[in-house]
């Protein structure tokens, strides 16, 4: 998704000027590694919303939703000077995420995290959503790590079943059927919210 | 029919996004600056800032000769004949903190152990009302006791650090990044990545913050970074390797000791003083008035800098560790070689105590000398 302030200063007062159009993503990454931090935050504001969103649908931890986008960024960072410029750094980076937000998920069900009187810190109090976003989150937390993540990468950031087996090393039938089911159950749960 | 579930998606917004977006943005760009062609440039311009500061206060320190006065009563106390058999007490108040093969144990005052639990390495809270203790992929808050209060599992913890004098904030180390959580154990989260396996060190400021952390990273630079906010208040070019950051009490200087220097940073970043030091230094630690700088040197001595010259404490093959008493009147080294400890008095009159059998005291079926992880406290926690 482009940046909302971007969008945002061509559209206003701003808009008589004749606005530049925005880099492309290959113009950022080539920036980015002839050392230019102006790209690197470009790149990182473009795709630093969807990628928190989709880690924290996966693992509806805010905490850790926020470390697993920030580590997948250090890391794509890090290994910017390996990323084949053909492909879109989009995906590679949502690759990172959701593997990233699996992994995480399933830990946590390994294991009990804290204890005593330490409270649960999937469901900190101060978290506050709108009513949309519970909705959904309730209806993804019916869903199994692997089909939220499969979900996500489809229809938040919009990646192709082909690049989500890819990005997840999964055969591309089973992308299929975890994204019919997923959705069918997300669609069910969120019409008995209506009623 | 699955429209809506879609558009809903597309729609969908995570809690704090604004400030996820901005903690984040300062741990990637710190970690885009520690690449390779970014850290050139900056050296560079360090150096032309700093070049003129180093070149004044560069100054090497020699050993005063008023260690020889010492030297009769280290050699009558030491040693397997004149060291004390048992811990019977401790001559100064407080308790002491320390970990080994046989986990995490305190000693009182009157020289009565407790075993912890089976963490490697631990501190004190500020005050000595808990531990936050650390072992393989768990941090936990113990209570004197040995209670768990709280507890996280993160990968390979290591150096946990109270921040003074609240409590409010631990800041630990797992697997190459740096990590704070709140006093009561929620809140846990990833501050920086890169990070180097030295013990973080938090600068002394009111009750409520602001939680500034000094820290060092892969690439050997010192970063003072907000715990809560993420900003990077200031950070050093890349210099010798530190191994110890500590901060004044009054939090106005951080000393950064690597082996053949100790170097002086105000609180906002200025280099104030760099001393070369006359043999390599294996550990250190400032008195509790910050006046005064014990040294563990060549692996053979102890000894204390203040007002500009080395004073001898002690000399011993072998000792590895030094810890100033809460009340700044003596110091304990640590000397594994001979299985002991060593108090010696840097106040009033030299004296020197030493106990022996130490591996022995601190086991709970596993051998080893333990390493000491604090001496607490003076102030309100009334330990001892």
């Amino acid at each position: 998704m482009p940046a909302v302030a971007e969008s945002l200063a061509v559209t206003g007062e701003l808009g008589r000027r004749r606005a530049r159009p925005p880099r492309s993503e290959q113009a950022l990454i080539r920036g980015a590694l002839a050392g230019s931090e102006a790209d690197v935050e470009a790149l990182f504001r473009r795709f630093w919303p969807r990628a928190y969103r989709a880690a924290f649908l996966i693992v509806h931890d805010h905490a850790a939703a926020e470390d697993i986008a920030q580590e997948a960024f250090v890391t794509a960072i890090r290994r910017l000077d390996r990323f084949d410029r053909q492909r879109r750094f989009g995906p590679w980076l949502g690759a990172i995420v959701a593997n990233r937000a699996i992994d995480w998920a399933r830990a946590r069900s390994a294991r009990r995290e804290t204890a005593d009187t330490a409270a649960d810190p999937a469901s900190p109090p101060e978290i506050q959503l709108g009513r949309y976003s519970q909705e959904v989150l309730a209806a993804l937390a019916s869903l199994s790590p692997e089909h939220r993540a499969v979900i996500v990468l489809r229809y938040l950031l919009e990646y192709s079943p082909g690049e989500i087996a890819r990005a997840l090393e999964l055969p591309r039938g089973t992308v299929n059927s975890r994204l019919r089911r997923g959705l069918d159950t997300l669609e069910t749960r969120l019409r008995e919210m209506e009623r | 029919m699955t429209s809506r579930a879609r558009k809903q998606l597309r729609e969908f917004r995570a809690p704090d996004e604004i400030g996820a977006e901005s903690r984040a943005w300062d741990v990637v760009r710190a970690a885009y600056l520690e690449r390779e062609p970014a850290v050139a440039r900056r050296r560079l311009r360090w150096r032309l800032a700093v070049a003129p500061v180093a070149a004044v206060v560069i100054a090497a320190l020699a050993l005063s000769p008023a260690g020889a006065s010492v030297r009769h009563l280290i050699t009558r106390a030491l040693g397997e004949r004149h060291a004390a058999p048992a811990l019977f007490s401790l001559p100064s108040p407080g308790r002491i903190l320390v970990s080994g093969p046989g986990g995490t144990w305190t000693a009182a005052a009157d020289g009565s152990t407790r075993r912890l639990g089976p963490w490697s390495q631990a501190s004190w809270s500020p005050h000595g009302l808990f531990v936050a203790a650390a072992s393989g992929d768990r941090l936990a808050a113990v209570d004197p006791h040995g209670t768990i209060r709280w507890a996280l599992a993160r990968p390979a913890v290591s150096d946990p650090r109270w921040y003074s004098p609240s409590g409010y904030r631990v800041a630990y180390l797992s697997a190459g990044t740096l990590r704070v959580v709140a006093g009561d154990g929620t809140g846990d989260r990833l501050l920086a990545s890169g990070v180097a396996h030295v013990a973080p060190s938090w600068r002394p400021a009111a009750a409520d913050g602001p939680y500034e952390l000094a820290y060092v990273t892969t690439s050997r630079r010192v970063v003072v970074r907000n715990g809560d906010t993420g900003a990077v208040v200031w950070s050093t070019a890349p210099g010798p390797r530190p191994f110890e950051l500590m901060w004044s009490d009054d939090g106005r200087r951080l000393l950064v000791l690597s082996r053949r220097e100790a170097r002086t940073y105000a609180a906002g970043g200025a280099v104030i003083s760099t001393v070369a030091l006359p043999a390599a230094a294996s550990d250190g630690a400032l008195s509790p008035d910050g006046r005064s700088l014990a040294l563990v040197l060549g692996g053979r001595e102890v000894v204390v800098g203040k007002g500009g010259s080395l004073r001898q404490a002690l000399a011993g093959p072998g000792v590895t560790a030094v810890n100033w008493s809460p009340d700044g009147h003596w110091l304990l080294v640590t000397w594994p070689a001979a299985n002991q400890w060593v108090f010696v008095r840097v106040a009033g009159a030299p004296r020197i105590e030493a106990v022996s059998r130490i591996s022995e005291q601190f086991s709970s079926g596993g051998a080893g000398f333990p390493q000491l992880d604090g001496w607490c406290c003076t102030a309100q926690g009334s330990a001892g």
